[in-house]
């Protein structure tokens, strides 16, 4: 009987809310699903899985591509060969399921998003082009295939109940080319953009640093505080802690305003959950307006210069 | 060191309304303006940097039409030596194949490593995929979203890779090895465009990635294209610049973080 073999993620002893969406995906495909995790206590997969296999591997030797492939090798011999290989899109997912593609010769598709079944057979849906085309892929040679799945896109398949078998995973040989050290927690002191009301978020649109200060006006007219993508903070013109998306912070204000930003799923991942959500954006087929409850089209530098001006006016 | 960085020439879609055309299998990039992609510009940067403090020859390899000289001359300007693209009027979608076409070329050519770079993903179609690829298929260590070279020596790198949330971890390999680069590792350094433009005298290697295809199947297919089907959607506040300015002005009065 084939399954889909589940490669989740723990983080300092923590299963992942990202490792349900691959689970889920293989429920939809309607295979068995089988997941494979470092040591640890893992109670609350009972019922939700055929079989949870814990290798005898503490975090950070499971979390290596070197040595999942040897532990994959002997899961094999073990269980039987998979039919899908699939993980959460993460840090770890994508560090491994490629490597993994490579060494077993299989085909993969990262960051799925979506899954059909039809004439064509079963199709694998991911987003292309900064996530304004979906891609339909289909397997040429049937199923078996690596994927990493996108996070919070895959529904529970409400009837699924398992009895879920709680089984150990062959030792391995660690692989001596590549060692995990140490986990390091960046230290910036700035502003806690997660304790705002209000985030003026400015992303690639702002063009350049000198245009800064004029949404730093913007956001100390209004009250809040200015935030914003990664290429911003990649390029310096803000601190890192300034970034809001699945590599900086989560945040939940009241409004987030976001001017210039195109609505990649890293972003929109650390900001969806915002009361109130307003898009400015100059190009109207941009992804951010399929997320905000308000969207406005218009230059932002204009838009912003106005809107100093309406407050200047005010006060 | 012998420092390899693989750089893709993609299309700049972010800005663009984008159609779809050939009955629904592609998206029309004509008048699409392309660029370095921008993981692979820290790649090269990185490159870069490593072989002027280790010595060695930094090589910038591209795939795709020939319009992707740029990106060797780009590379080049930059500051890399050598150029090599493997000319293909192709798409080639699939990661798998383009792995292995890049594995046929370096075990072909003979041309050997210490590193390999990649950017962390491609702009275009967003595999992050190409290098780990090649990393299995080579059988050697990878990294992948990483955000700091801290040392190579005694044949082994220490690095940072990239997590969720402000975490990274610290991690030593052996070499040779590949590792994809994160944005904001560095900062790129800026070229001209006349620097681009006298990079051309530069000798580069063009070769026809058809010769390599010895293994390279490709394993996936894009069958169809499609604009997403939209989601419930923005309420647009449209009207003159001041109206615009009102409404959002009011729906941030409405939810009390405007007084
Ligand atoms: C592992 C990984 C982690 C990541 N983590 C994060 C993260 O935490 N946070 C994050 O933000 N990204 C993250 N990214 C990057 C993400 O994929 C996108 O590249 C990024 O979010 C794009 O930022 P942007 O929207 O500002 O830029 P772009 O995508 O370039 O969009 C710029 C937008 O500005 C608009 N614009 C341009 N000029 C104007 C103007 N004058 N007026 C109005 N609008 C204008 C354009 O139409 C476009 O929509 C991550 C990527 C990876 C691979």
């Amino acid at each position: 009987m084939s399954y889909s073999l589940i490669i989740a993620e723990t983080r300092k002893g923590e299963f992942q809310e990202g490792n349900f969406d691959p689970l889920y995906l293989s429920d939809i495909v309607g295979l068995p699903s089988y997941i494979l995790l470092p040591e640890g206590e893992y109670g609350i997969l009972r019922g939700s899985c055929d079989k949870v296999i814990v290798a005898p591997l503490k975090e950070g030797e499971f979390l290596n591509p070197l040595n999942i492939i040897r532990l994959l090798e002997r899961t094999f011999q073990a269980f039987g060969e998979p039919s899908a290989i699939l993980l959460p899109h993460c840090s770890f997912g994508i560090d491994v399921a490629p490597y993994v593609a490579g060494r077993l010769g299989w085909p993969i598709i990262t960051d799925i998003s979506g899954f059909c079944r039809g004439e064509e057979g079963e199709i694998f849906i991911k987003t292309l082009y900064s996530e304004k085309i979906n891609g339909h892929f289909r397997l040429k040679e049937g199923m078996r295939f690596v994927g990493t799945v996108r996070k919070g896109v895959f529904p529970k398949v409400a009837e699924v109940v398992k009895e879920t078998l709680f089984e150990e995973a062959p030792s391995i040989e660690k692989d001596p080319r590549r060692d995990f050290i140490e986990y390091i927690e960046e230290e910036i002191e700035d502003v806690d953009i997660t304790k705002a009301d209000l985030l003026v978020s400015v992303g690639r649109g702002v063009k350049e640093k000198g245009n800064i200060p004029l949404f730093e006006e913007l956001a100390a007219l209004l009250g809040g505080v200015l935030s914003c993508s990664r290429p911003v903070a990649d390029r310096a013109w803000l601190p890192k802690a300034r970034q809001v998306g699945t590599s900086g912070k989560t945040v939940r204000p009241k409004v987030y305003f976001a001017l210039g930003i195109s609505g990649a799923f890293q972003h929109i991942a650390g900001m969806k959950d915002s009361d109130v959500i307003i898009a400015v954006n100059k190009d109207p087929s941009a992804p951010i307006f399929q997320y905000a409850h308000y969207g406005v089209v218009e230059d932002m530098h204009r838009l912003a210069q106005k809107m100093i001006e309406n407050l200047r006016d005010q006060k | 060191m012998e420092v390899v960085v693989l750089a893709k020439w993609v299309p700049t879609t972010q800005e663009e309304e984008l159609k779809i055309i050939d009955e629904g299998r592609s998206v029309d990039l004509e008048e699409v303006p392309f660029r370095m992609n921008e993981w692979d510009t820290y790649a090269i940067e990185e490159a870069v940097r490593i072989v002027k403090e280790h010595g060695g020859v930094g090589w910038v390899i591209s795939m795709g039409s020939e319009d992707a000289d740029t990106a060797l001359r780009r590379g080049i300007a930059m500051g890399l030596e050598r150029g090599v693209l493997l000319e293909t009027e192709e798409d080639l979608i699939d990661p798998f194949q383009r792995a292995f076409i890049f594995k046929n070329l370096l075990q072909k050519k003979g041309i050997k490593f210490d590193l390999l770079l990649t950017g962390g993903q491609a702009e275009d179609d967003e595999f992050a995929s190409t290098g780990g690829v090649l990393a299995g298929l080579l059988e050697v260590p990878y990294a992948s979203m990483v955000i700091g070279i801290e040392e190579i020596s005694g044949g082994e790198i220490t690095l940072l890779r990239e997590l969720e949330g402000g975490l990274m971890e610290r991690v030593k390999m052996a070499l040779p090895a590949v590792v994809s680069i994160q944005t904001g590792i560095n900062e790129p350094r800026y070229v001209s465009v006349t620097g681009v433009l006298s990079a051309a005298k530069k000798e580069r290697d063009f070769l026809s990635a058809a010769d390599f295809m010895e293994g390279a199947k490709g394993l996936l297919q894009l069958i169809r294209v499609e604009i997403p089907p939209p989601k419930e959607g923005a309420e647009i506040i449209g009207g003159d610049l001041d109206g615009k300015v009102s409404g959002i002005l009011n729906i941030l009065k409405e939810k009390g973080v405007y007084k």
